[in-house]
């Protein structure tokens, strides 16, 4: 091969021009060509291989490659971003509902807090105010004991000064005194009838 | 002088390549070559116009794509992975044939061989769209023969097919290994003299194939715009300037059409013999495993 490429070079530079019109006055064949076009052929397209193999199927492999790479991986990014996503949602609206679970509960014990405390105070009210009463009838009641009480004793001793005066005759203090109780006692059986 | 050039002979002529620069003659008995890979005159084509368009491409492409990959919309992380312009037509082959051609075949090989499979698609589609334009034409006025698909010349595309089965035996060896060299043989072993000529010719089938199918493509189609051409010179010859004027109405009309199918085959030519490769390629390094040995043997 290298002796047939030395000799075609060789040719080049000293033969001459063949006949343009290509006839070669016998029948055209459609299956003429020689080693010229094979040499050409192997030389011109392992050229084109080398040359384009490194100055651009090299730069397009790679840039297809990169971008493959890329898109993949900004697939797969958003995915797990939307997983992610989920799930944090997923979580918030956990959060959100135990937050608004546990407000409404907050709500709800003060709410109770308040119903027991205003319970408690209207109790309380109710019970002081019960016990006032209590206590200013009692006084009233004691009041009124001791008022009569005075009454009987003041109309006991207007009696007996009275009657002491009217019959001149002179009580002992504890027949006095008797005298005085029985007038109690009938007075209180005759108001409690 | 066009006109002499189109009214030449047969169509075929304006197809077949046609060399501007030869060795001397009779290097089968000087160089003791194969008579099959010289002209019939015993010469090495030195430059041919379909020569000139594989130069042609190979310029084109190590000057425009490289330009090309590395256009980006900006320098920072994310606009250094988007492609603008013309290069995102560029990136959108690429992917397709990465994705949706050489993955499903290769597998976890694909970014070891895509740089290849690029190439041979971009190289062919190349040296297919070169053999659209008009060149042949122009050159011809300047007297000397520049252009035509190179893509249809038996010699170029066996070149390449005969690299796909390099690949194929190489990286079988290579990557398959023993997988690669059991293949040879899938049945039992008592019967593998014939099994073992059986798959070797099917190699060689497929290269075959493989070279023949994107030159008769190529060819063919070059042929049938030829021989339309074809049809204003033999009316103009036959029936006069108006014959020949009437006549070239449906000629250039069809002649369009049958240039936009041309468009479309370049493409798909250039897909078909990259996915061939691929498939080709996979066929030889990407083997079921060993625990699908079986189920796999059992399907067939």
């Amino acid at each position: 091969m290298a002796k047939v490429i030395v000799f075609m070079v060789a040719s080049l530079l000293t033969s001459t021009t063949a006949m343009a019109s290509g006839g070669d006055g016998g029948v055209a064949n459609p299956f003429a060509g020689d080693l010229g076009n094979v040499i050409w052929t192997l030389v011109i397209f392992i050229l084109v291989v080398v040359v384009l193999g490194k100055f651009a199927w090299g730069p397009i492999l790679s840039a297809l490659q990169k971008r493959e790479d890329f898109i993949t991986d900004s697939l797969s990014s958003a995915k797990k971003d939307r997983t992610d996503a989920e799930a944090r949602l997923a979580e918030y609206t956990t959060k959100l509902e135990e937050a608004r679970a546990e407000a409404t509960a907050m709500v709800e014990e003060g709410r109770r807090d308040a119903e027991v405390l205003k319970k408690q105070i209207e109790d309380d009210a109710k019970a002081e105010a019960d016990k006032m009463v209590e206590r200013a009838k009692r006084e009233i009641g004691l009041a009124t004991d001791t008022a009569i009480k005075e009454l009987y004793d003041l109309s006991g001793k207007l009696a007996v000064g009275i009657a002491s005066k009217i019959i001149t005759k002179e009580l002992d203090a504890q027949q006095h005194s008797r005298l005085i109780s029985e007038s109690i006692e009938e007075l209180t059986a005759a108001q409690k009838n | 002088m066009t006109f002499s050039i189109l009214a030449s002979g047969s169509p075929l002529d304006h197809v077949i390549q046609h060399a501007i620069k030869t060795t001397p003659m009779d290097l089968e008995s000087k160089l003791g070559l194969f008579g099959w890979v010289l002209t019939p005159k015993g010469e090495i084509t030195i430059l041919s116009d379909q020569i000139t368009m594989i130069i042609a491409a190979g310029i084109l492409l190590t000057m425009v794509l490289p330009m090309l990959a590395t256009k980006r919309r900006g320098t920072d992380e994310i606009g250094s992975m988007v492609p603008t312009g013309f290069a995102n037509f560029l990136e959108t082959l690429c992917n397709f044939l990465r994705n949706d051609v050489a993955r499903p075949a290769l597998q976890e090989h694909t970014d070891r061989f895509i740089k290849y499979i690029w190439s041979v698609f971009f190289f062919v589609l190349t040296l297919n769209l070169l053999g659209l334009l008009p060149f042949p034409a122009i050159s011809a006025y300047f007297g000397t023969h520049i252009g035509g698909a190179a893509t249809g010349n038996i010699y170029t595309t066996a070149t390449l097919a005969l690299l796909t089965m390099f690949m194929m035996v190489f990286n079988g060896f290579r990557i398959g290994g023993m997988h690669y060299v059991a293949h040879f043989c899938p049945g039992p072993l008592w019967l593998a003299p014939l099994l073992v000529p059986v798959e070797i010719i099917g190699l060689i089938a497929k290269i075959f194939a493989l070279s023949v199918r994107l030159f008769a493509n190529m060819m063919a189609g070059h042929i049938l715009l030829a021989v339309l051409v074809g049809f204003i010179l033999t009316a103009w010859g036959s029936v006069g300037s108006t014959g020949g004027l009437l006549i070239a109405i449906p000629v250039v009309i069809s002649s369009i059409a049958i240039t936009m199918l041309e468009l479309f085959v370049a493409f798909l030519q250039a897909y078909i013999f990259a996915f061939l490769t691929t498939l080709f390629i996979s066929m030889c390094v990407v083997f079921p495993h060993d625990d699908h040995d079986e189920s796999h043997a059992a399907a067939h």
